[in-house]
């Protein structure tokens, strides 16, 4: 279990840094079609800054940011992203994430129409990989027994 | 009559000294009272300084320069300027400053953001000639086959008072070959020095005071010193 | 300039196997995070080196700070977990 140390240094250089990591993370999911990285790299970082968040502040403080069931719900909310764009160009009778032929139900040509697929698909996979990763090391750090369980 | 005499004046040394004694004593606590009023006008400008920072802060002007930041960042890393992008770094931006708007700002400031971004970008120039410098000192250590090395920890009390001044003061520390800052408790630096040429160059303090001037630290109190002594010995004067 | 930048790389690529001796060999832990550490900042410095070689200087940058992020984490993660241990 990880419990806050009143580090100056490291608390306050990982405070200034978080925010910045996490929008670093965004931009990387957002221009995954643009330059290098993508989906499960973006989530990387964002799973990454808030391992940095559990790991200077304690999951005490880190669980008002970001508690264990978000995670789980994100984690599927992710899953659920990345399978429904997939099912929708099954609808519109193409291929498993065939997302040109989504250009019909979006009004737009079918390269724009590819590359807004594209970017949707690897929001889901970023959601996924952070919370996945939050819940990895949450429950590696723990044990698998959270403080809340233990109350109970 | 010589003893009356001593006596008439022994009286008036008493009461030269009781008139001597009575004005002192006057004065002290006029001297007193004035350097209370102004402290507690200091308190009171201070206190009032304190509680909009607190109140910025659980508020919505924290949140506003996370976001003006972030989005500046955002600008920088994508150098992408149509519709969709900076909308789609918009939503971004504002997710994240609504997310971590506490982490940032977390700390009440002292001093005038602008004049300290002003200052560090002057002190940088400064620690980079300390690095080079310090570079070839552990260079030449590290070369010279003697290896004439003197590790040692020394420990010493800061004059900073804020914690994002103690941690520029610890990674400028950390950043000049040769020593390395090993904890900061209670405002007590444990700095390890790797030879006793380092560990002097950073007794000097020059660094230190450095860092007091980029963070504005130090100098308000030194100003405000001596505005409390001019008013004292003003209002002494007059008594005089 | 490219030979130049091509000579410096190889220099650090040199160094890079010098500081991997302590990685491997080092005695105790903490001679080992510190040389993976120095590993680290000079492959960082390697990658934005071969994205001038490459012309791909806006590729090189966003990787190669992912890089420097992933190595100040470890860096915490690594001393948190030998903090914990000690107790």
């Amino acid at each position: 279990m990880i419990f806050r140390k009143d580090d100056i240094i490291v608390n306050t250089i990982s405070r200034i840094l978080i925010p910045f990591i996490q929008l670093y993370a965004l931009y990387v999911i957002m221009h995954g079609h643009y330059s290098p990285g993508g989906g499960f790299q973006g989530g990387v970082i964002l799973g990454a800054s808030m391992v940095l968040l559990l790991l200077t502040r304690g999951y005490d403080e880190a669980k008002y940011k970001f508690p264990e069931q978000i995670a789980t719900l994100f984690s599927s909310v992710g899953v659920l992203i990345y399978a429904g764009i997939g099912l929708l160009c099954l609808f519109v009778l193409g291929n498993f994430l065939d997302y040109g032929k989504l250009a019909a139900l979006l009004n737009v040509t079918p390269s724009h129409a590819r590359s807004l697929g594209i970017l949707g698909v690897e929001i889901g996979v970023g959601f996924a990989v952070m919370s996945v990763m939050y819940s990895i090391f949450l429950d590696i750090s723990t044990g698998g027994v959270l403080p809340e369980d233990e109350e109970e | 009559m010589e003893v009356t005499l001593l006596i008439q004046a022994a009286d008036e040394s008493f009461r030269l000294l009781e008139k001597a004694r009575g004005q002192a004593v006057d004065l002290l606590n006029t001297a007193v009272k004035l350097t209370s009023d102004t402290r507690s006008v200091e308190e009171r400008k201070l206190q009032t300084f304190l509680s909009s920072g607190q109140d910025a802060k659980s508020g919505f002007q924290n949140f506003i320069a996370t976001f003006v930041m972030l989005f500046a960042f955002w600008a920088l890393l994508s150098g992408k300027f149509d519709l969709f992008h900076l909308s789609l770094g918009f939503i971004c931006t504002f997710v994240i400053s609504y997310l971590s708007h506490d982490l940032l700002f977390a700390n009440v400031r002292v001093g005038d953001i602008r004049v300290i971004i002003q200052r560090f970008i002057i002190y940088m120039p400064w620690l980079m000639y300390q690095i080079i410098t310090a570079n070839v000192h552990v260079a030449y250590l590290a070369l010279s086959p003697k290896m004439p090395i003197d590790p040692q920890v020394m420990r010493f009390k800061t004059k900073l008072e804020s914690d994002i001044s103690w941690v520029t003061l610890a990674n400028s520390i950390t950043l000049t070959p040769g020593t390395i800052t090993m904890d900061i408790h209670e405002g007590e630096f444990v700095v390890h020095a790797l030879s006793q040429k380092v560990a002097d160059d950073l007794d000097t303090g020059e660094m230190e005071d450095r860092v007091a001037h980029v963070f504005m630290e130090a100098d308000h109190i030194y100003i405000q010193d001596v505005l409390d002594v001019a008013r004292i010995f003003g209002e002494m004067r007059r008594a005089a | 300039m490219n030979g130049f930048l091509l000579t410096v790389g190889l220099i650090l690529c040199f160094l890079v196997l010098l500081v991997l001796y302590r990685v491997v060999f080092g005695p105790g832990v903490f001679n080992r995070i510190a040389a993976i550490s120095a590993v680290g900042t000079k492959t960082l410095i390697i990658l934005l080196i071969m994205g001038y070689l490459y012309n791909r200087v806006e590729m090189f940058v966003d990787i190669s700070m992912v890089y420097a992020l992933l190595n100040f984490i470890g860096c915490i993660a690594a001393a948190k977990y030998l903090e914990m241990g000690k107790e």
